[in-house]
């Protein structure tokens, strides 16, 4: 038992197994701070294996699944020794009338591997719900993703909302999605255009800083 | 027939079928069954071949699909329940299924039929950009596009504003620029003296009501036109999509299935990606009353179907396809690099040649992965409607495009992640005479002779 067949479990998507594992790791006296590193280490490899698709889809979620088992196994110890570290709190959701949602749930995943808070809102997401979400949450993002060309207008209509009730200032809007791009970011005003999904994390931060 | 005498009994299912949550359905039963499918029929990718030769795993890709589908059902996400059929209605909808149609009207009207793997009839040729344009450069992309001498069908790029108001998906600006679209497209059908050419219409529309807005057989979509009905990806539709079929059955035009399974998505590899495809393929019959399947299978990454991982799904599929149906099916490229560029002609020309000797007909081609507004000129799609009436007459065999398709693909096939973006319509074609500048032209020409150097005979 060691930390680095956790690691493997983890990769593997193995959730019981792995939770299993934690448990006993935590109980027998190590430090979750360490292990909390090495996990993170894991899905960084598994994120690069899936950007090369040497890995698909329902592999990487698995492992989320298993990473994401093992830190509520760990969140008692991680609480006692500071907490974990929170990057960003992100509100994410596919705009109003489009109904394509694997990108925006691929997002989701690298980020929660990637130490942000997640509110998924699902996908035909109104303008006004992306914003009263946000502040609900206190989110420092709000994530539309746009699948149609049809339905980019409305990734634009949450920053008019936003304008319109004096918060444009409190909310970094990021947009993405297959229609999308830089142009189209710059067009409405968005804070960061996401070209694909590895490189969410490091730009969100990057906005923050 | 269509399954249109089935449709009520189908659509009830919506309501009375099995509930699961959605997050559930494919992880916990769409790719474990696909998993098990493809461990039980021995389906392997092969990337040497990105066109294949082995009829009996074409044969176990057609069975894993059937099974696919009668097992995993099609997932209504508004209802939260899933639509199952049985074998009985899989094979009586096979049985009642016509294997040809004339489609488009008058002197225009074209048959649209069932091809064989190896066939020498030619693959029926719909040609599109399949992106967005701007508001002015749409209906001169239409007639360019009906210039194209080898094409059986047209579906126009989309508009993105009408009247300089961007379009909103279920909103007043999309019933304007759905009506505005096809206004266009049968102008310039009309204008260039083949008024009765098949359409598959309109792409504007993306909410139900878009479509529903231009079923008129005076000024819009005509019952000798075709529309599509997508599926959300994998296995899920929705009430807007089931709205659409019910119409289109109604109104008594024809109806496409249009899929795109995913390459590196929850369906995994080439294997599940050559299985879902086929399973598509029942899926727009049975629960769209389909008349033909529009199928782009794309790569997650890349937004493209011609690197070899791909082009295999594409020729397992058409082949299984092929071999034990008589259903009409069209393969979409879509290709990495954009307009006037070398890349794009070879990407074309591949995807095209695989796709007609696998037994498909042509959807050609939407360029630059398609993603960017303008970035679409016809003259990539001439080059694979050419490819595949020249592979079909000369009679070409797998095994031959198979070796052609692998020197073309030695050429591209490394860059398809930093692919050119090449030029947008305006600065490659003569927009108010919509044909293509010389260069373009001159490139189009050299690539053609490259290919006909490989061994393809082009008959012009």
């Amino acid at each position: 038992m060691s930390l680095e067949e956790l690691t493997k479990l983890v990769e593997d998507g193995e959730t019981e197994e792995a939770e299993e594992l934690a448990a006993k790791l935590l109980k027998d006296g190590s430090d979750p701070l360490l292990m909390i590193e090495a996990l993170t280490k894991t899905m960084g490899h598994v994120g690069d294996l899936f950007a090369k698709l040497d890995i698909f889809l329902p592999e990487i979620m698995l492992a989320g699944e298993a990473l994401a088992g093992v830190v509520k196994v760990m969140e008692p110890y991680l609480d006692a020794v500071g907490g974990q570290q929170i990057k960003g709190k992100v509100i994410l959701g596919v705009v109003k009338g489009d109904l394509h949602e694997i990108g925006k749930n691929i997002v989701r995943l690298i980020l929660e591997t990637n130490g942000f808070i997640v509110k998924d809102l699902g996908y035909n997401v109104d303008p006004l719900t992306f914003v009263k979400e946000a502040e609900a949450m206190g989110a420092d993002f709000i994530g539309a993703s746009s699948l149609m060309t049809t339905t980019m207008p409305r990734q634009k209509e949450i920053i008019e909302i936003l304008i319109d009730k004096g918060l444009r200032d409190k909310f970094k809007v990021i947009i993405g999605g297959a229609p999308t791009s830089q142009m189209w970011a710059d067009e409405i005003g968005a804070d960061l255009y996401c070209k694909d999904a590895k490189s969410t994390p490091a730009a969100l931060t990057a906005l923050l800083a | 027939m269509t399954t249109a005498y089935r449709h009520w009994e189908i659509l009830e299912r919506s309501t009375t079928g099995p509930f699961m949550d959605e997050d559930d359905f494919l992880p916990k039963r769409f790719t474990p069954t696909l998993k098990k499918l493809i461990k039980k029929y021995e389906i392997k990718y092969d990337p040497a071949n990105p066109c294949p030769t082995d009829d009996a795993m074409a044969d176990r890709i057609w069975q894993a699909a059937w099974d696919l589908f009668r097992d995993v059902g099609y997932y209504n996400t508004d209802s939260h329940r899933i639509m199952q059929v049985s074998d009985q209605e899989i094979k009586e909808a096979l049985y009642m299924s016509n294997d040809r149609y004339l489609v488009g009207g008058g002197k225009d009207a074209v048959l649209f039929q069932h091809r064989q793997v190896e066939d020498k009839k030619t693959p029926f040729c719909i040609m599109s950009p399949d992106i967005t344009c701007d508001e002015k450069y749409h209906q001169s992309i239409c007639m360019a596009y009906l210039k194209e001498p080898l094409l059986d069908g047209i579906c126009g790029p989309i508009l993105e504003k009408t009247f300089g108001h961007l379009i909103e998906s279920a909103g007043p600006t999309e019933i304007s620029g759905c009506i505005q679209h096809i206004y266009n497209q049968k102008m310039a059908a009309r204008l260039l003296g083949r008024p009765g050419t098949f359409m598959v219409a309109v792409g504007t529309a993306e909410h139900d009501s878009g479509q529903i807005a231009v079923s008129d057989d005076n000024w819009g979509v005509q019952k000798t036109d075709a529309r599509l009905v997508g599926s959300l990806t994998e296995f899920k539709t929705a009430d807007t999509l089931l709205n659409r079929s019910l119409h289109y059955a109604q109104y008594g035009g024809y109806t496409g299935n249009l899929t795109g399974a995913i390459y590196g998505g929850w369906c995994g590899g080439s294997e599940g990606t050559a299985v879902a495809t086929v399973a598509y393929s029942l899926i727009g019959l049975i629960m769209h009353g389909a008349i033909f399947n529009q199928h782009f299978p794309f790569h997650l990454n890349y937004g493209s179907n011609t690197t070899r991982e791909l082009l295999w799904s594409i020729s397992m599929a058409g082949q299984a396809l092929s071999r034990n149906s008589n259903l009409l099916y069209t393969s979409n490229g879509f290709a990495n690099a954009g307009p006037m560029t070398e890349m794009l002609f070879r990407e074309t020309a591949v995807h095209a040649m695989v796709s007609t000797v696998s037994g498909w007909h042509l959807w050609e081609m939407a360029s630059t992965r398609n993603k960017y507004r303008n970035r679409a000129t016809p003259l990539e799609a001439r080059i694979g409607m050419e490819v595949g009436h020249a592979v079909a007459r000369q009679g070409l065999t797998r095994e031959q495009v198979n070796e052609i398709a692998n020197k073309l693909l030695a050429k591209y096939e490394d860059h398809a992640a930093d692919a050119p973006m090449g030029c947008e319509y305006h600065e490659c074609y003569d927009v108010e005479k919509a044909v293509p500048t010389q260069e373009h032209y001159d490139m189009f020409r050299k690539v053609k002779d490259e290919i006909a150097e490989l061994g393809i005979e082009f008959p012009y």
